[in-house]
């Protein structure tokens, strides 16, 4: 590797400085829950001279209190969030990228209008849609199911638009070369274009899970006790009289675990260059 | 194998509200196990007509027909044709033996071992039976093209299509799988059609070649017939390289004068009779330095080594001579040239149509030709 110039080195000084600081600013916050859960709630919220920063040992007393909490099951509600964001996850996959499929390699009427009415739905948020969801998943009878927050965002149009633009991509020919060979339209969808997006589909179910395990509005209205999903659980935890952050701490530190559990399985998939060799440039 | 018809086919597509002829009404006959070369300039239609005739464009109107079949409406999976593509389209998830047992995988209901039979026989009949647990991406230009040729045999097709499939090899590889291309079509005597854009591939190649040109077919015939009896100027101009030397000359009774001072007095003034302009074209390889000829300035010669190309001027007219590599005329010298009159080729003004065609004898025996020890 050549040596830098004094100017490149100074720049990537500035670079990296600024990468770190953004990476600290995103790790202290994470730190702080796990910490936290590993201390006495009057030891952690003492401030001044007495901040502790370093963890305590007071992890399963917290687990503990927080598991015989009346009224809350907070590992049933790490299962309800786990079931809810895998299904969801999985349904919306297919749906996203089928929808993306076809966006991007087929023609048909009304096509661009379609969808960008699709991705102007992102524009509205949650708080519109609550009571109208909310109507129609009871009509459905769906009230207090999994299907009830599974289902109105299983076509999420994020995940539709993200897999269109990857989607294009994807040759033509490549796609009649499988025609020809003797593929039906969903071998195309099935053999050719799921095999070629790995990456991206690997990274949609990232954002894609992630979406679902934050959702908190729509859940705490349309669910009850026993299919409480993990935000709303966590809600409960604030109680009338008292906010119990002890508990809250060591509900919040569990229930990011999935999450890193998730993000490690498949970010060995994150690997780029899968199109490469299919057609000569 | 079969026969491909295709009777007054017609491909038109919109682009903004207008319509665009891609293909007029086009009738072409391909014979069974026949090698057809489709060539012409770049958006001429040839493409869009070997889609047509795979299934992956519909026709607006015409019909094609295999044998005695009519496939117009068919799938392009439900045709029996394999095609290769220009760039190759190889499948990149797939390591190379299943690239080629792909189709055979979804069109056949063989066992996983006869196919794997299918795939060894077509990897070695191409040389590649080393390749086939690489993916494409580690492949070279050359055996990637290899593998999409594999893809194609290994299916045993009624028809093969190729789309200019060796414009990305450099130009020594090129040349090694023209041959190779005209041996496996040969042995496997499948009816062939290749889609190219350069002439000296499609003389090469086809048992007849079809020249395209704006959405028509202008004319099909083998490589001598298209290159010493054209249709038209067109053909005339497309083939052969360097091109055909043009220019308008005036008709006075058996003489035709032209810019520049060009003066040529026809034998036989017949074809010309009843026009007072014609379009006159003579190959490179018919110009002849001569004295007492046609004056013209050289303006670059270039040396092949075994020939030397001759670049003139002729008032505004830019000629081409394939001259003697002893012959090295210096630039800005001034020329005479001369043809013979069997090599002249002539065009209505107006259509392009062919008034004379070369004449010349071609039936010679190599005996006259070879000079007899004394």
């Amino acid at each position: 590797m050549r040596n830098l110039t004094r100017d490149e080195a100074v720049w990537r000084f500035v670079g990296y400085s600024f990468v770190l600081l953004v990476t600290l600013l995103m790790i202290v916050p994470i730190y702080w829950i796990v910490v936290a859960s590993t201390l006495p709630e009057q030891v952690f919220l003492s401030g001044g001279s007495d901040l502790q920063l370093l963890p305590g040992t007071n992890f399963l007393a917290n687990l503990d209190a927080l598991q015989a909490r009346e009224g809350v099951d907070f590992i049933g509600s790490i299962w309800n969030s786990v079931f809810i964001a895998v299904v969801y996850t999985l349904l919306s996959l297919v749906l996203c990228s089928m929808g993306g499929f076809a966006f991007a390699k087929y023609d048909f009427r009304f096509k661009e209008p379609i969808f960008y009415s699709i991705l102007a739905t992102l524009t509205l948020p949650i708080q519109l849609l609550v009571i109208p969801l909310f109507l129609l998943i009871s009509q459905m009878g769906l009230t207090n199911s999994y299907w009830a927050i599974i289902l109105p965002w299983a076509a999420n149009p994020l995940g539709i638009f993200l897999m269109r633009q990857n989607m294009k991509q994807i040759p033509d020919a490549l796609l009649e070369s499988a025609r020809i060979d003797g593929a039906t339209e969903f071998q195309l969808y099935y053999r050719i274009a799921l095999p070629t997006m790995k990456s991206s589909l690997a990274a949609l179910a990232i954002v894609l899970f992630l979406f679902q395990w934050n959702l908190f509005l729509f859940p705490l209205v349309v669910l009850e006790q026993g299919k409480y999903t993990i935000p709303v659980a966590i809600n409960e935890l604030v109680g009338a009289q008292r906010v119990y952050y002890d508990q809250i701490m060591v509900a919040a530190a569990l229930s990011i675990i999935p999450l890193f559990l998730v993000f490690l399985f498949l970010q060995r998939h994150f690997v780029s260059g899968i199109l490469a060799g299919s057609v000569k440039e | 194998m079969a026969r491909i018809n295709l009777d007054t086919v017609r491909k038109e597509f919109s682009d903004d509200g207008r319509t665009i002829v891609a293909v007029e009404d086009l009738d072409l006959t391909i014979r069974d196990g026949e090698f057809l070369v489709l060539v012409g300039p770049s958006g001429c239609g040839k493409t869009t007509t070997l889609r047509s005739v795979a299934g992956l464009e519909e026709v607006t109107s015409g019909t094609i027909t295999f044998g005695e079949a009519d496939v117009t409406d068919l799938r392009a999976r439900d045709r029996d044709v394999a095609m290769v593509f220009q760039n190759y389209a190889l499948y990149p998830h797939m390591n190379v033996g299943r690239n080629i047992g792909f189709g055979l995988r979804l069109s056949t209901d063989f066992d996983s071992d006869e196919i794997d039979q299918r795939v060894q026989d077509a990897a070695e009949m191409l040389g590649i039976e080393d390749l086939l647990g690489k993916k494409p991406k580690a492949l070279s230009g050359g055996q990637q093209q290899r593998v999409a040729l594999g893809r194609a045999i290994v299916r045993d097709p009624e028809v093969f299509l190729m789309d200019e499939p060796l414009s990305n090899l450099d130009a020594k590889l090129r040349a090694q799988m023209r041959t190779e291309l005209q041996e496996l079509q040969h042995e496997l005597d499948v009816t062939t059609v290749y889609v190219t854009h350069d002439q000296t591939e499609a003389m090469a190649m086809g048992d007849r070649i079809a020249i395209m040109d704006d959405g028509e077919l202008q004319q099909v015939g083998t490589a001598e017939a298209v290159y010493r009896s054209p249709a038209n100027e067109f053909v005339a101009n497309f083939i052969g390289s360097p091109s055909i030397n043009l220019l308008t000359a005036t008709v006075e009774g058996d003489r035709l004068t032209g810019p520049g001072g060009f003066s040529y007095r026809l034998a036989d003034p017949a074809p010309v009779a009843g026009y007072d302009r014609v379009r006159a074209g003579i190959r490179p390889e018919d110009m002849t330095l001569v004295e007492d000829g046609i004056e013209a300035a050289v303006t670059v010669v270039e040396q092949m080594g075994n020939e030397n190309f001759c670049y003139m001027e002729l008032g505004d007219v830019d000629l081409t001579a394939r001259i003697d590599a002893s012959l090295r005329p210096s630039p800005d010298e001034v020329v005479e040239f001369g043809f013979e009159e069997t090599a002249l080729y002539l065009f209505d003004p107006e259509t392009g149509e062919s008034l004379k065609t070369m004449t010349d004898e071609t039936d010679v025996s190599i005996q006259d030709y070879v000079t007899q020890a004394e």
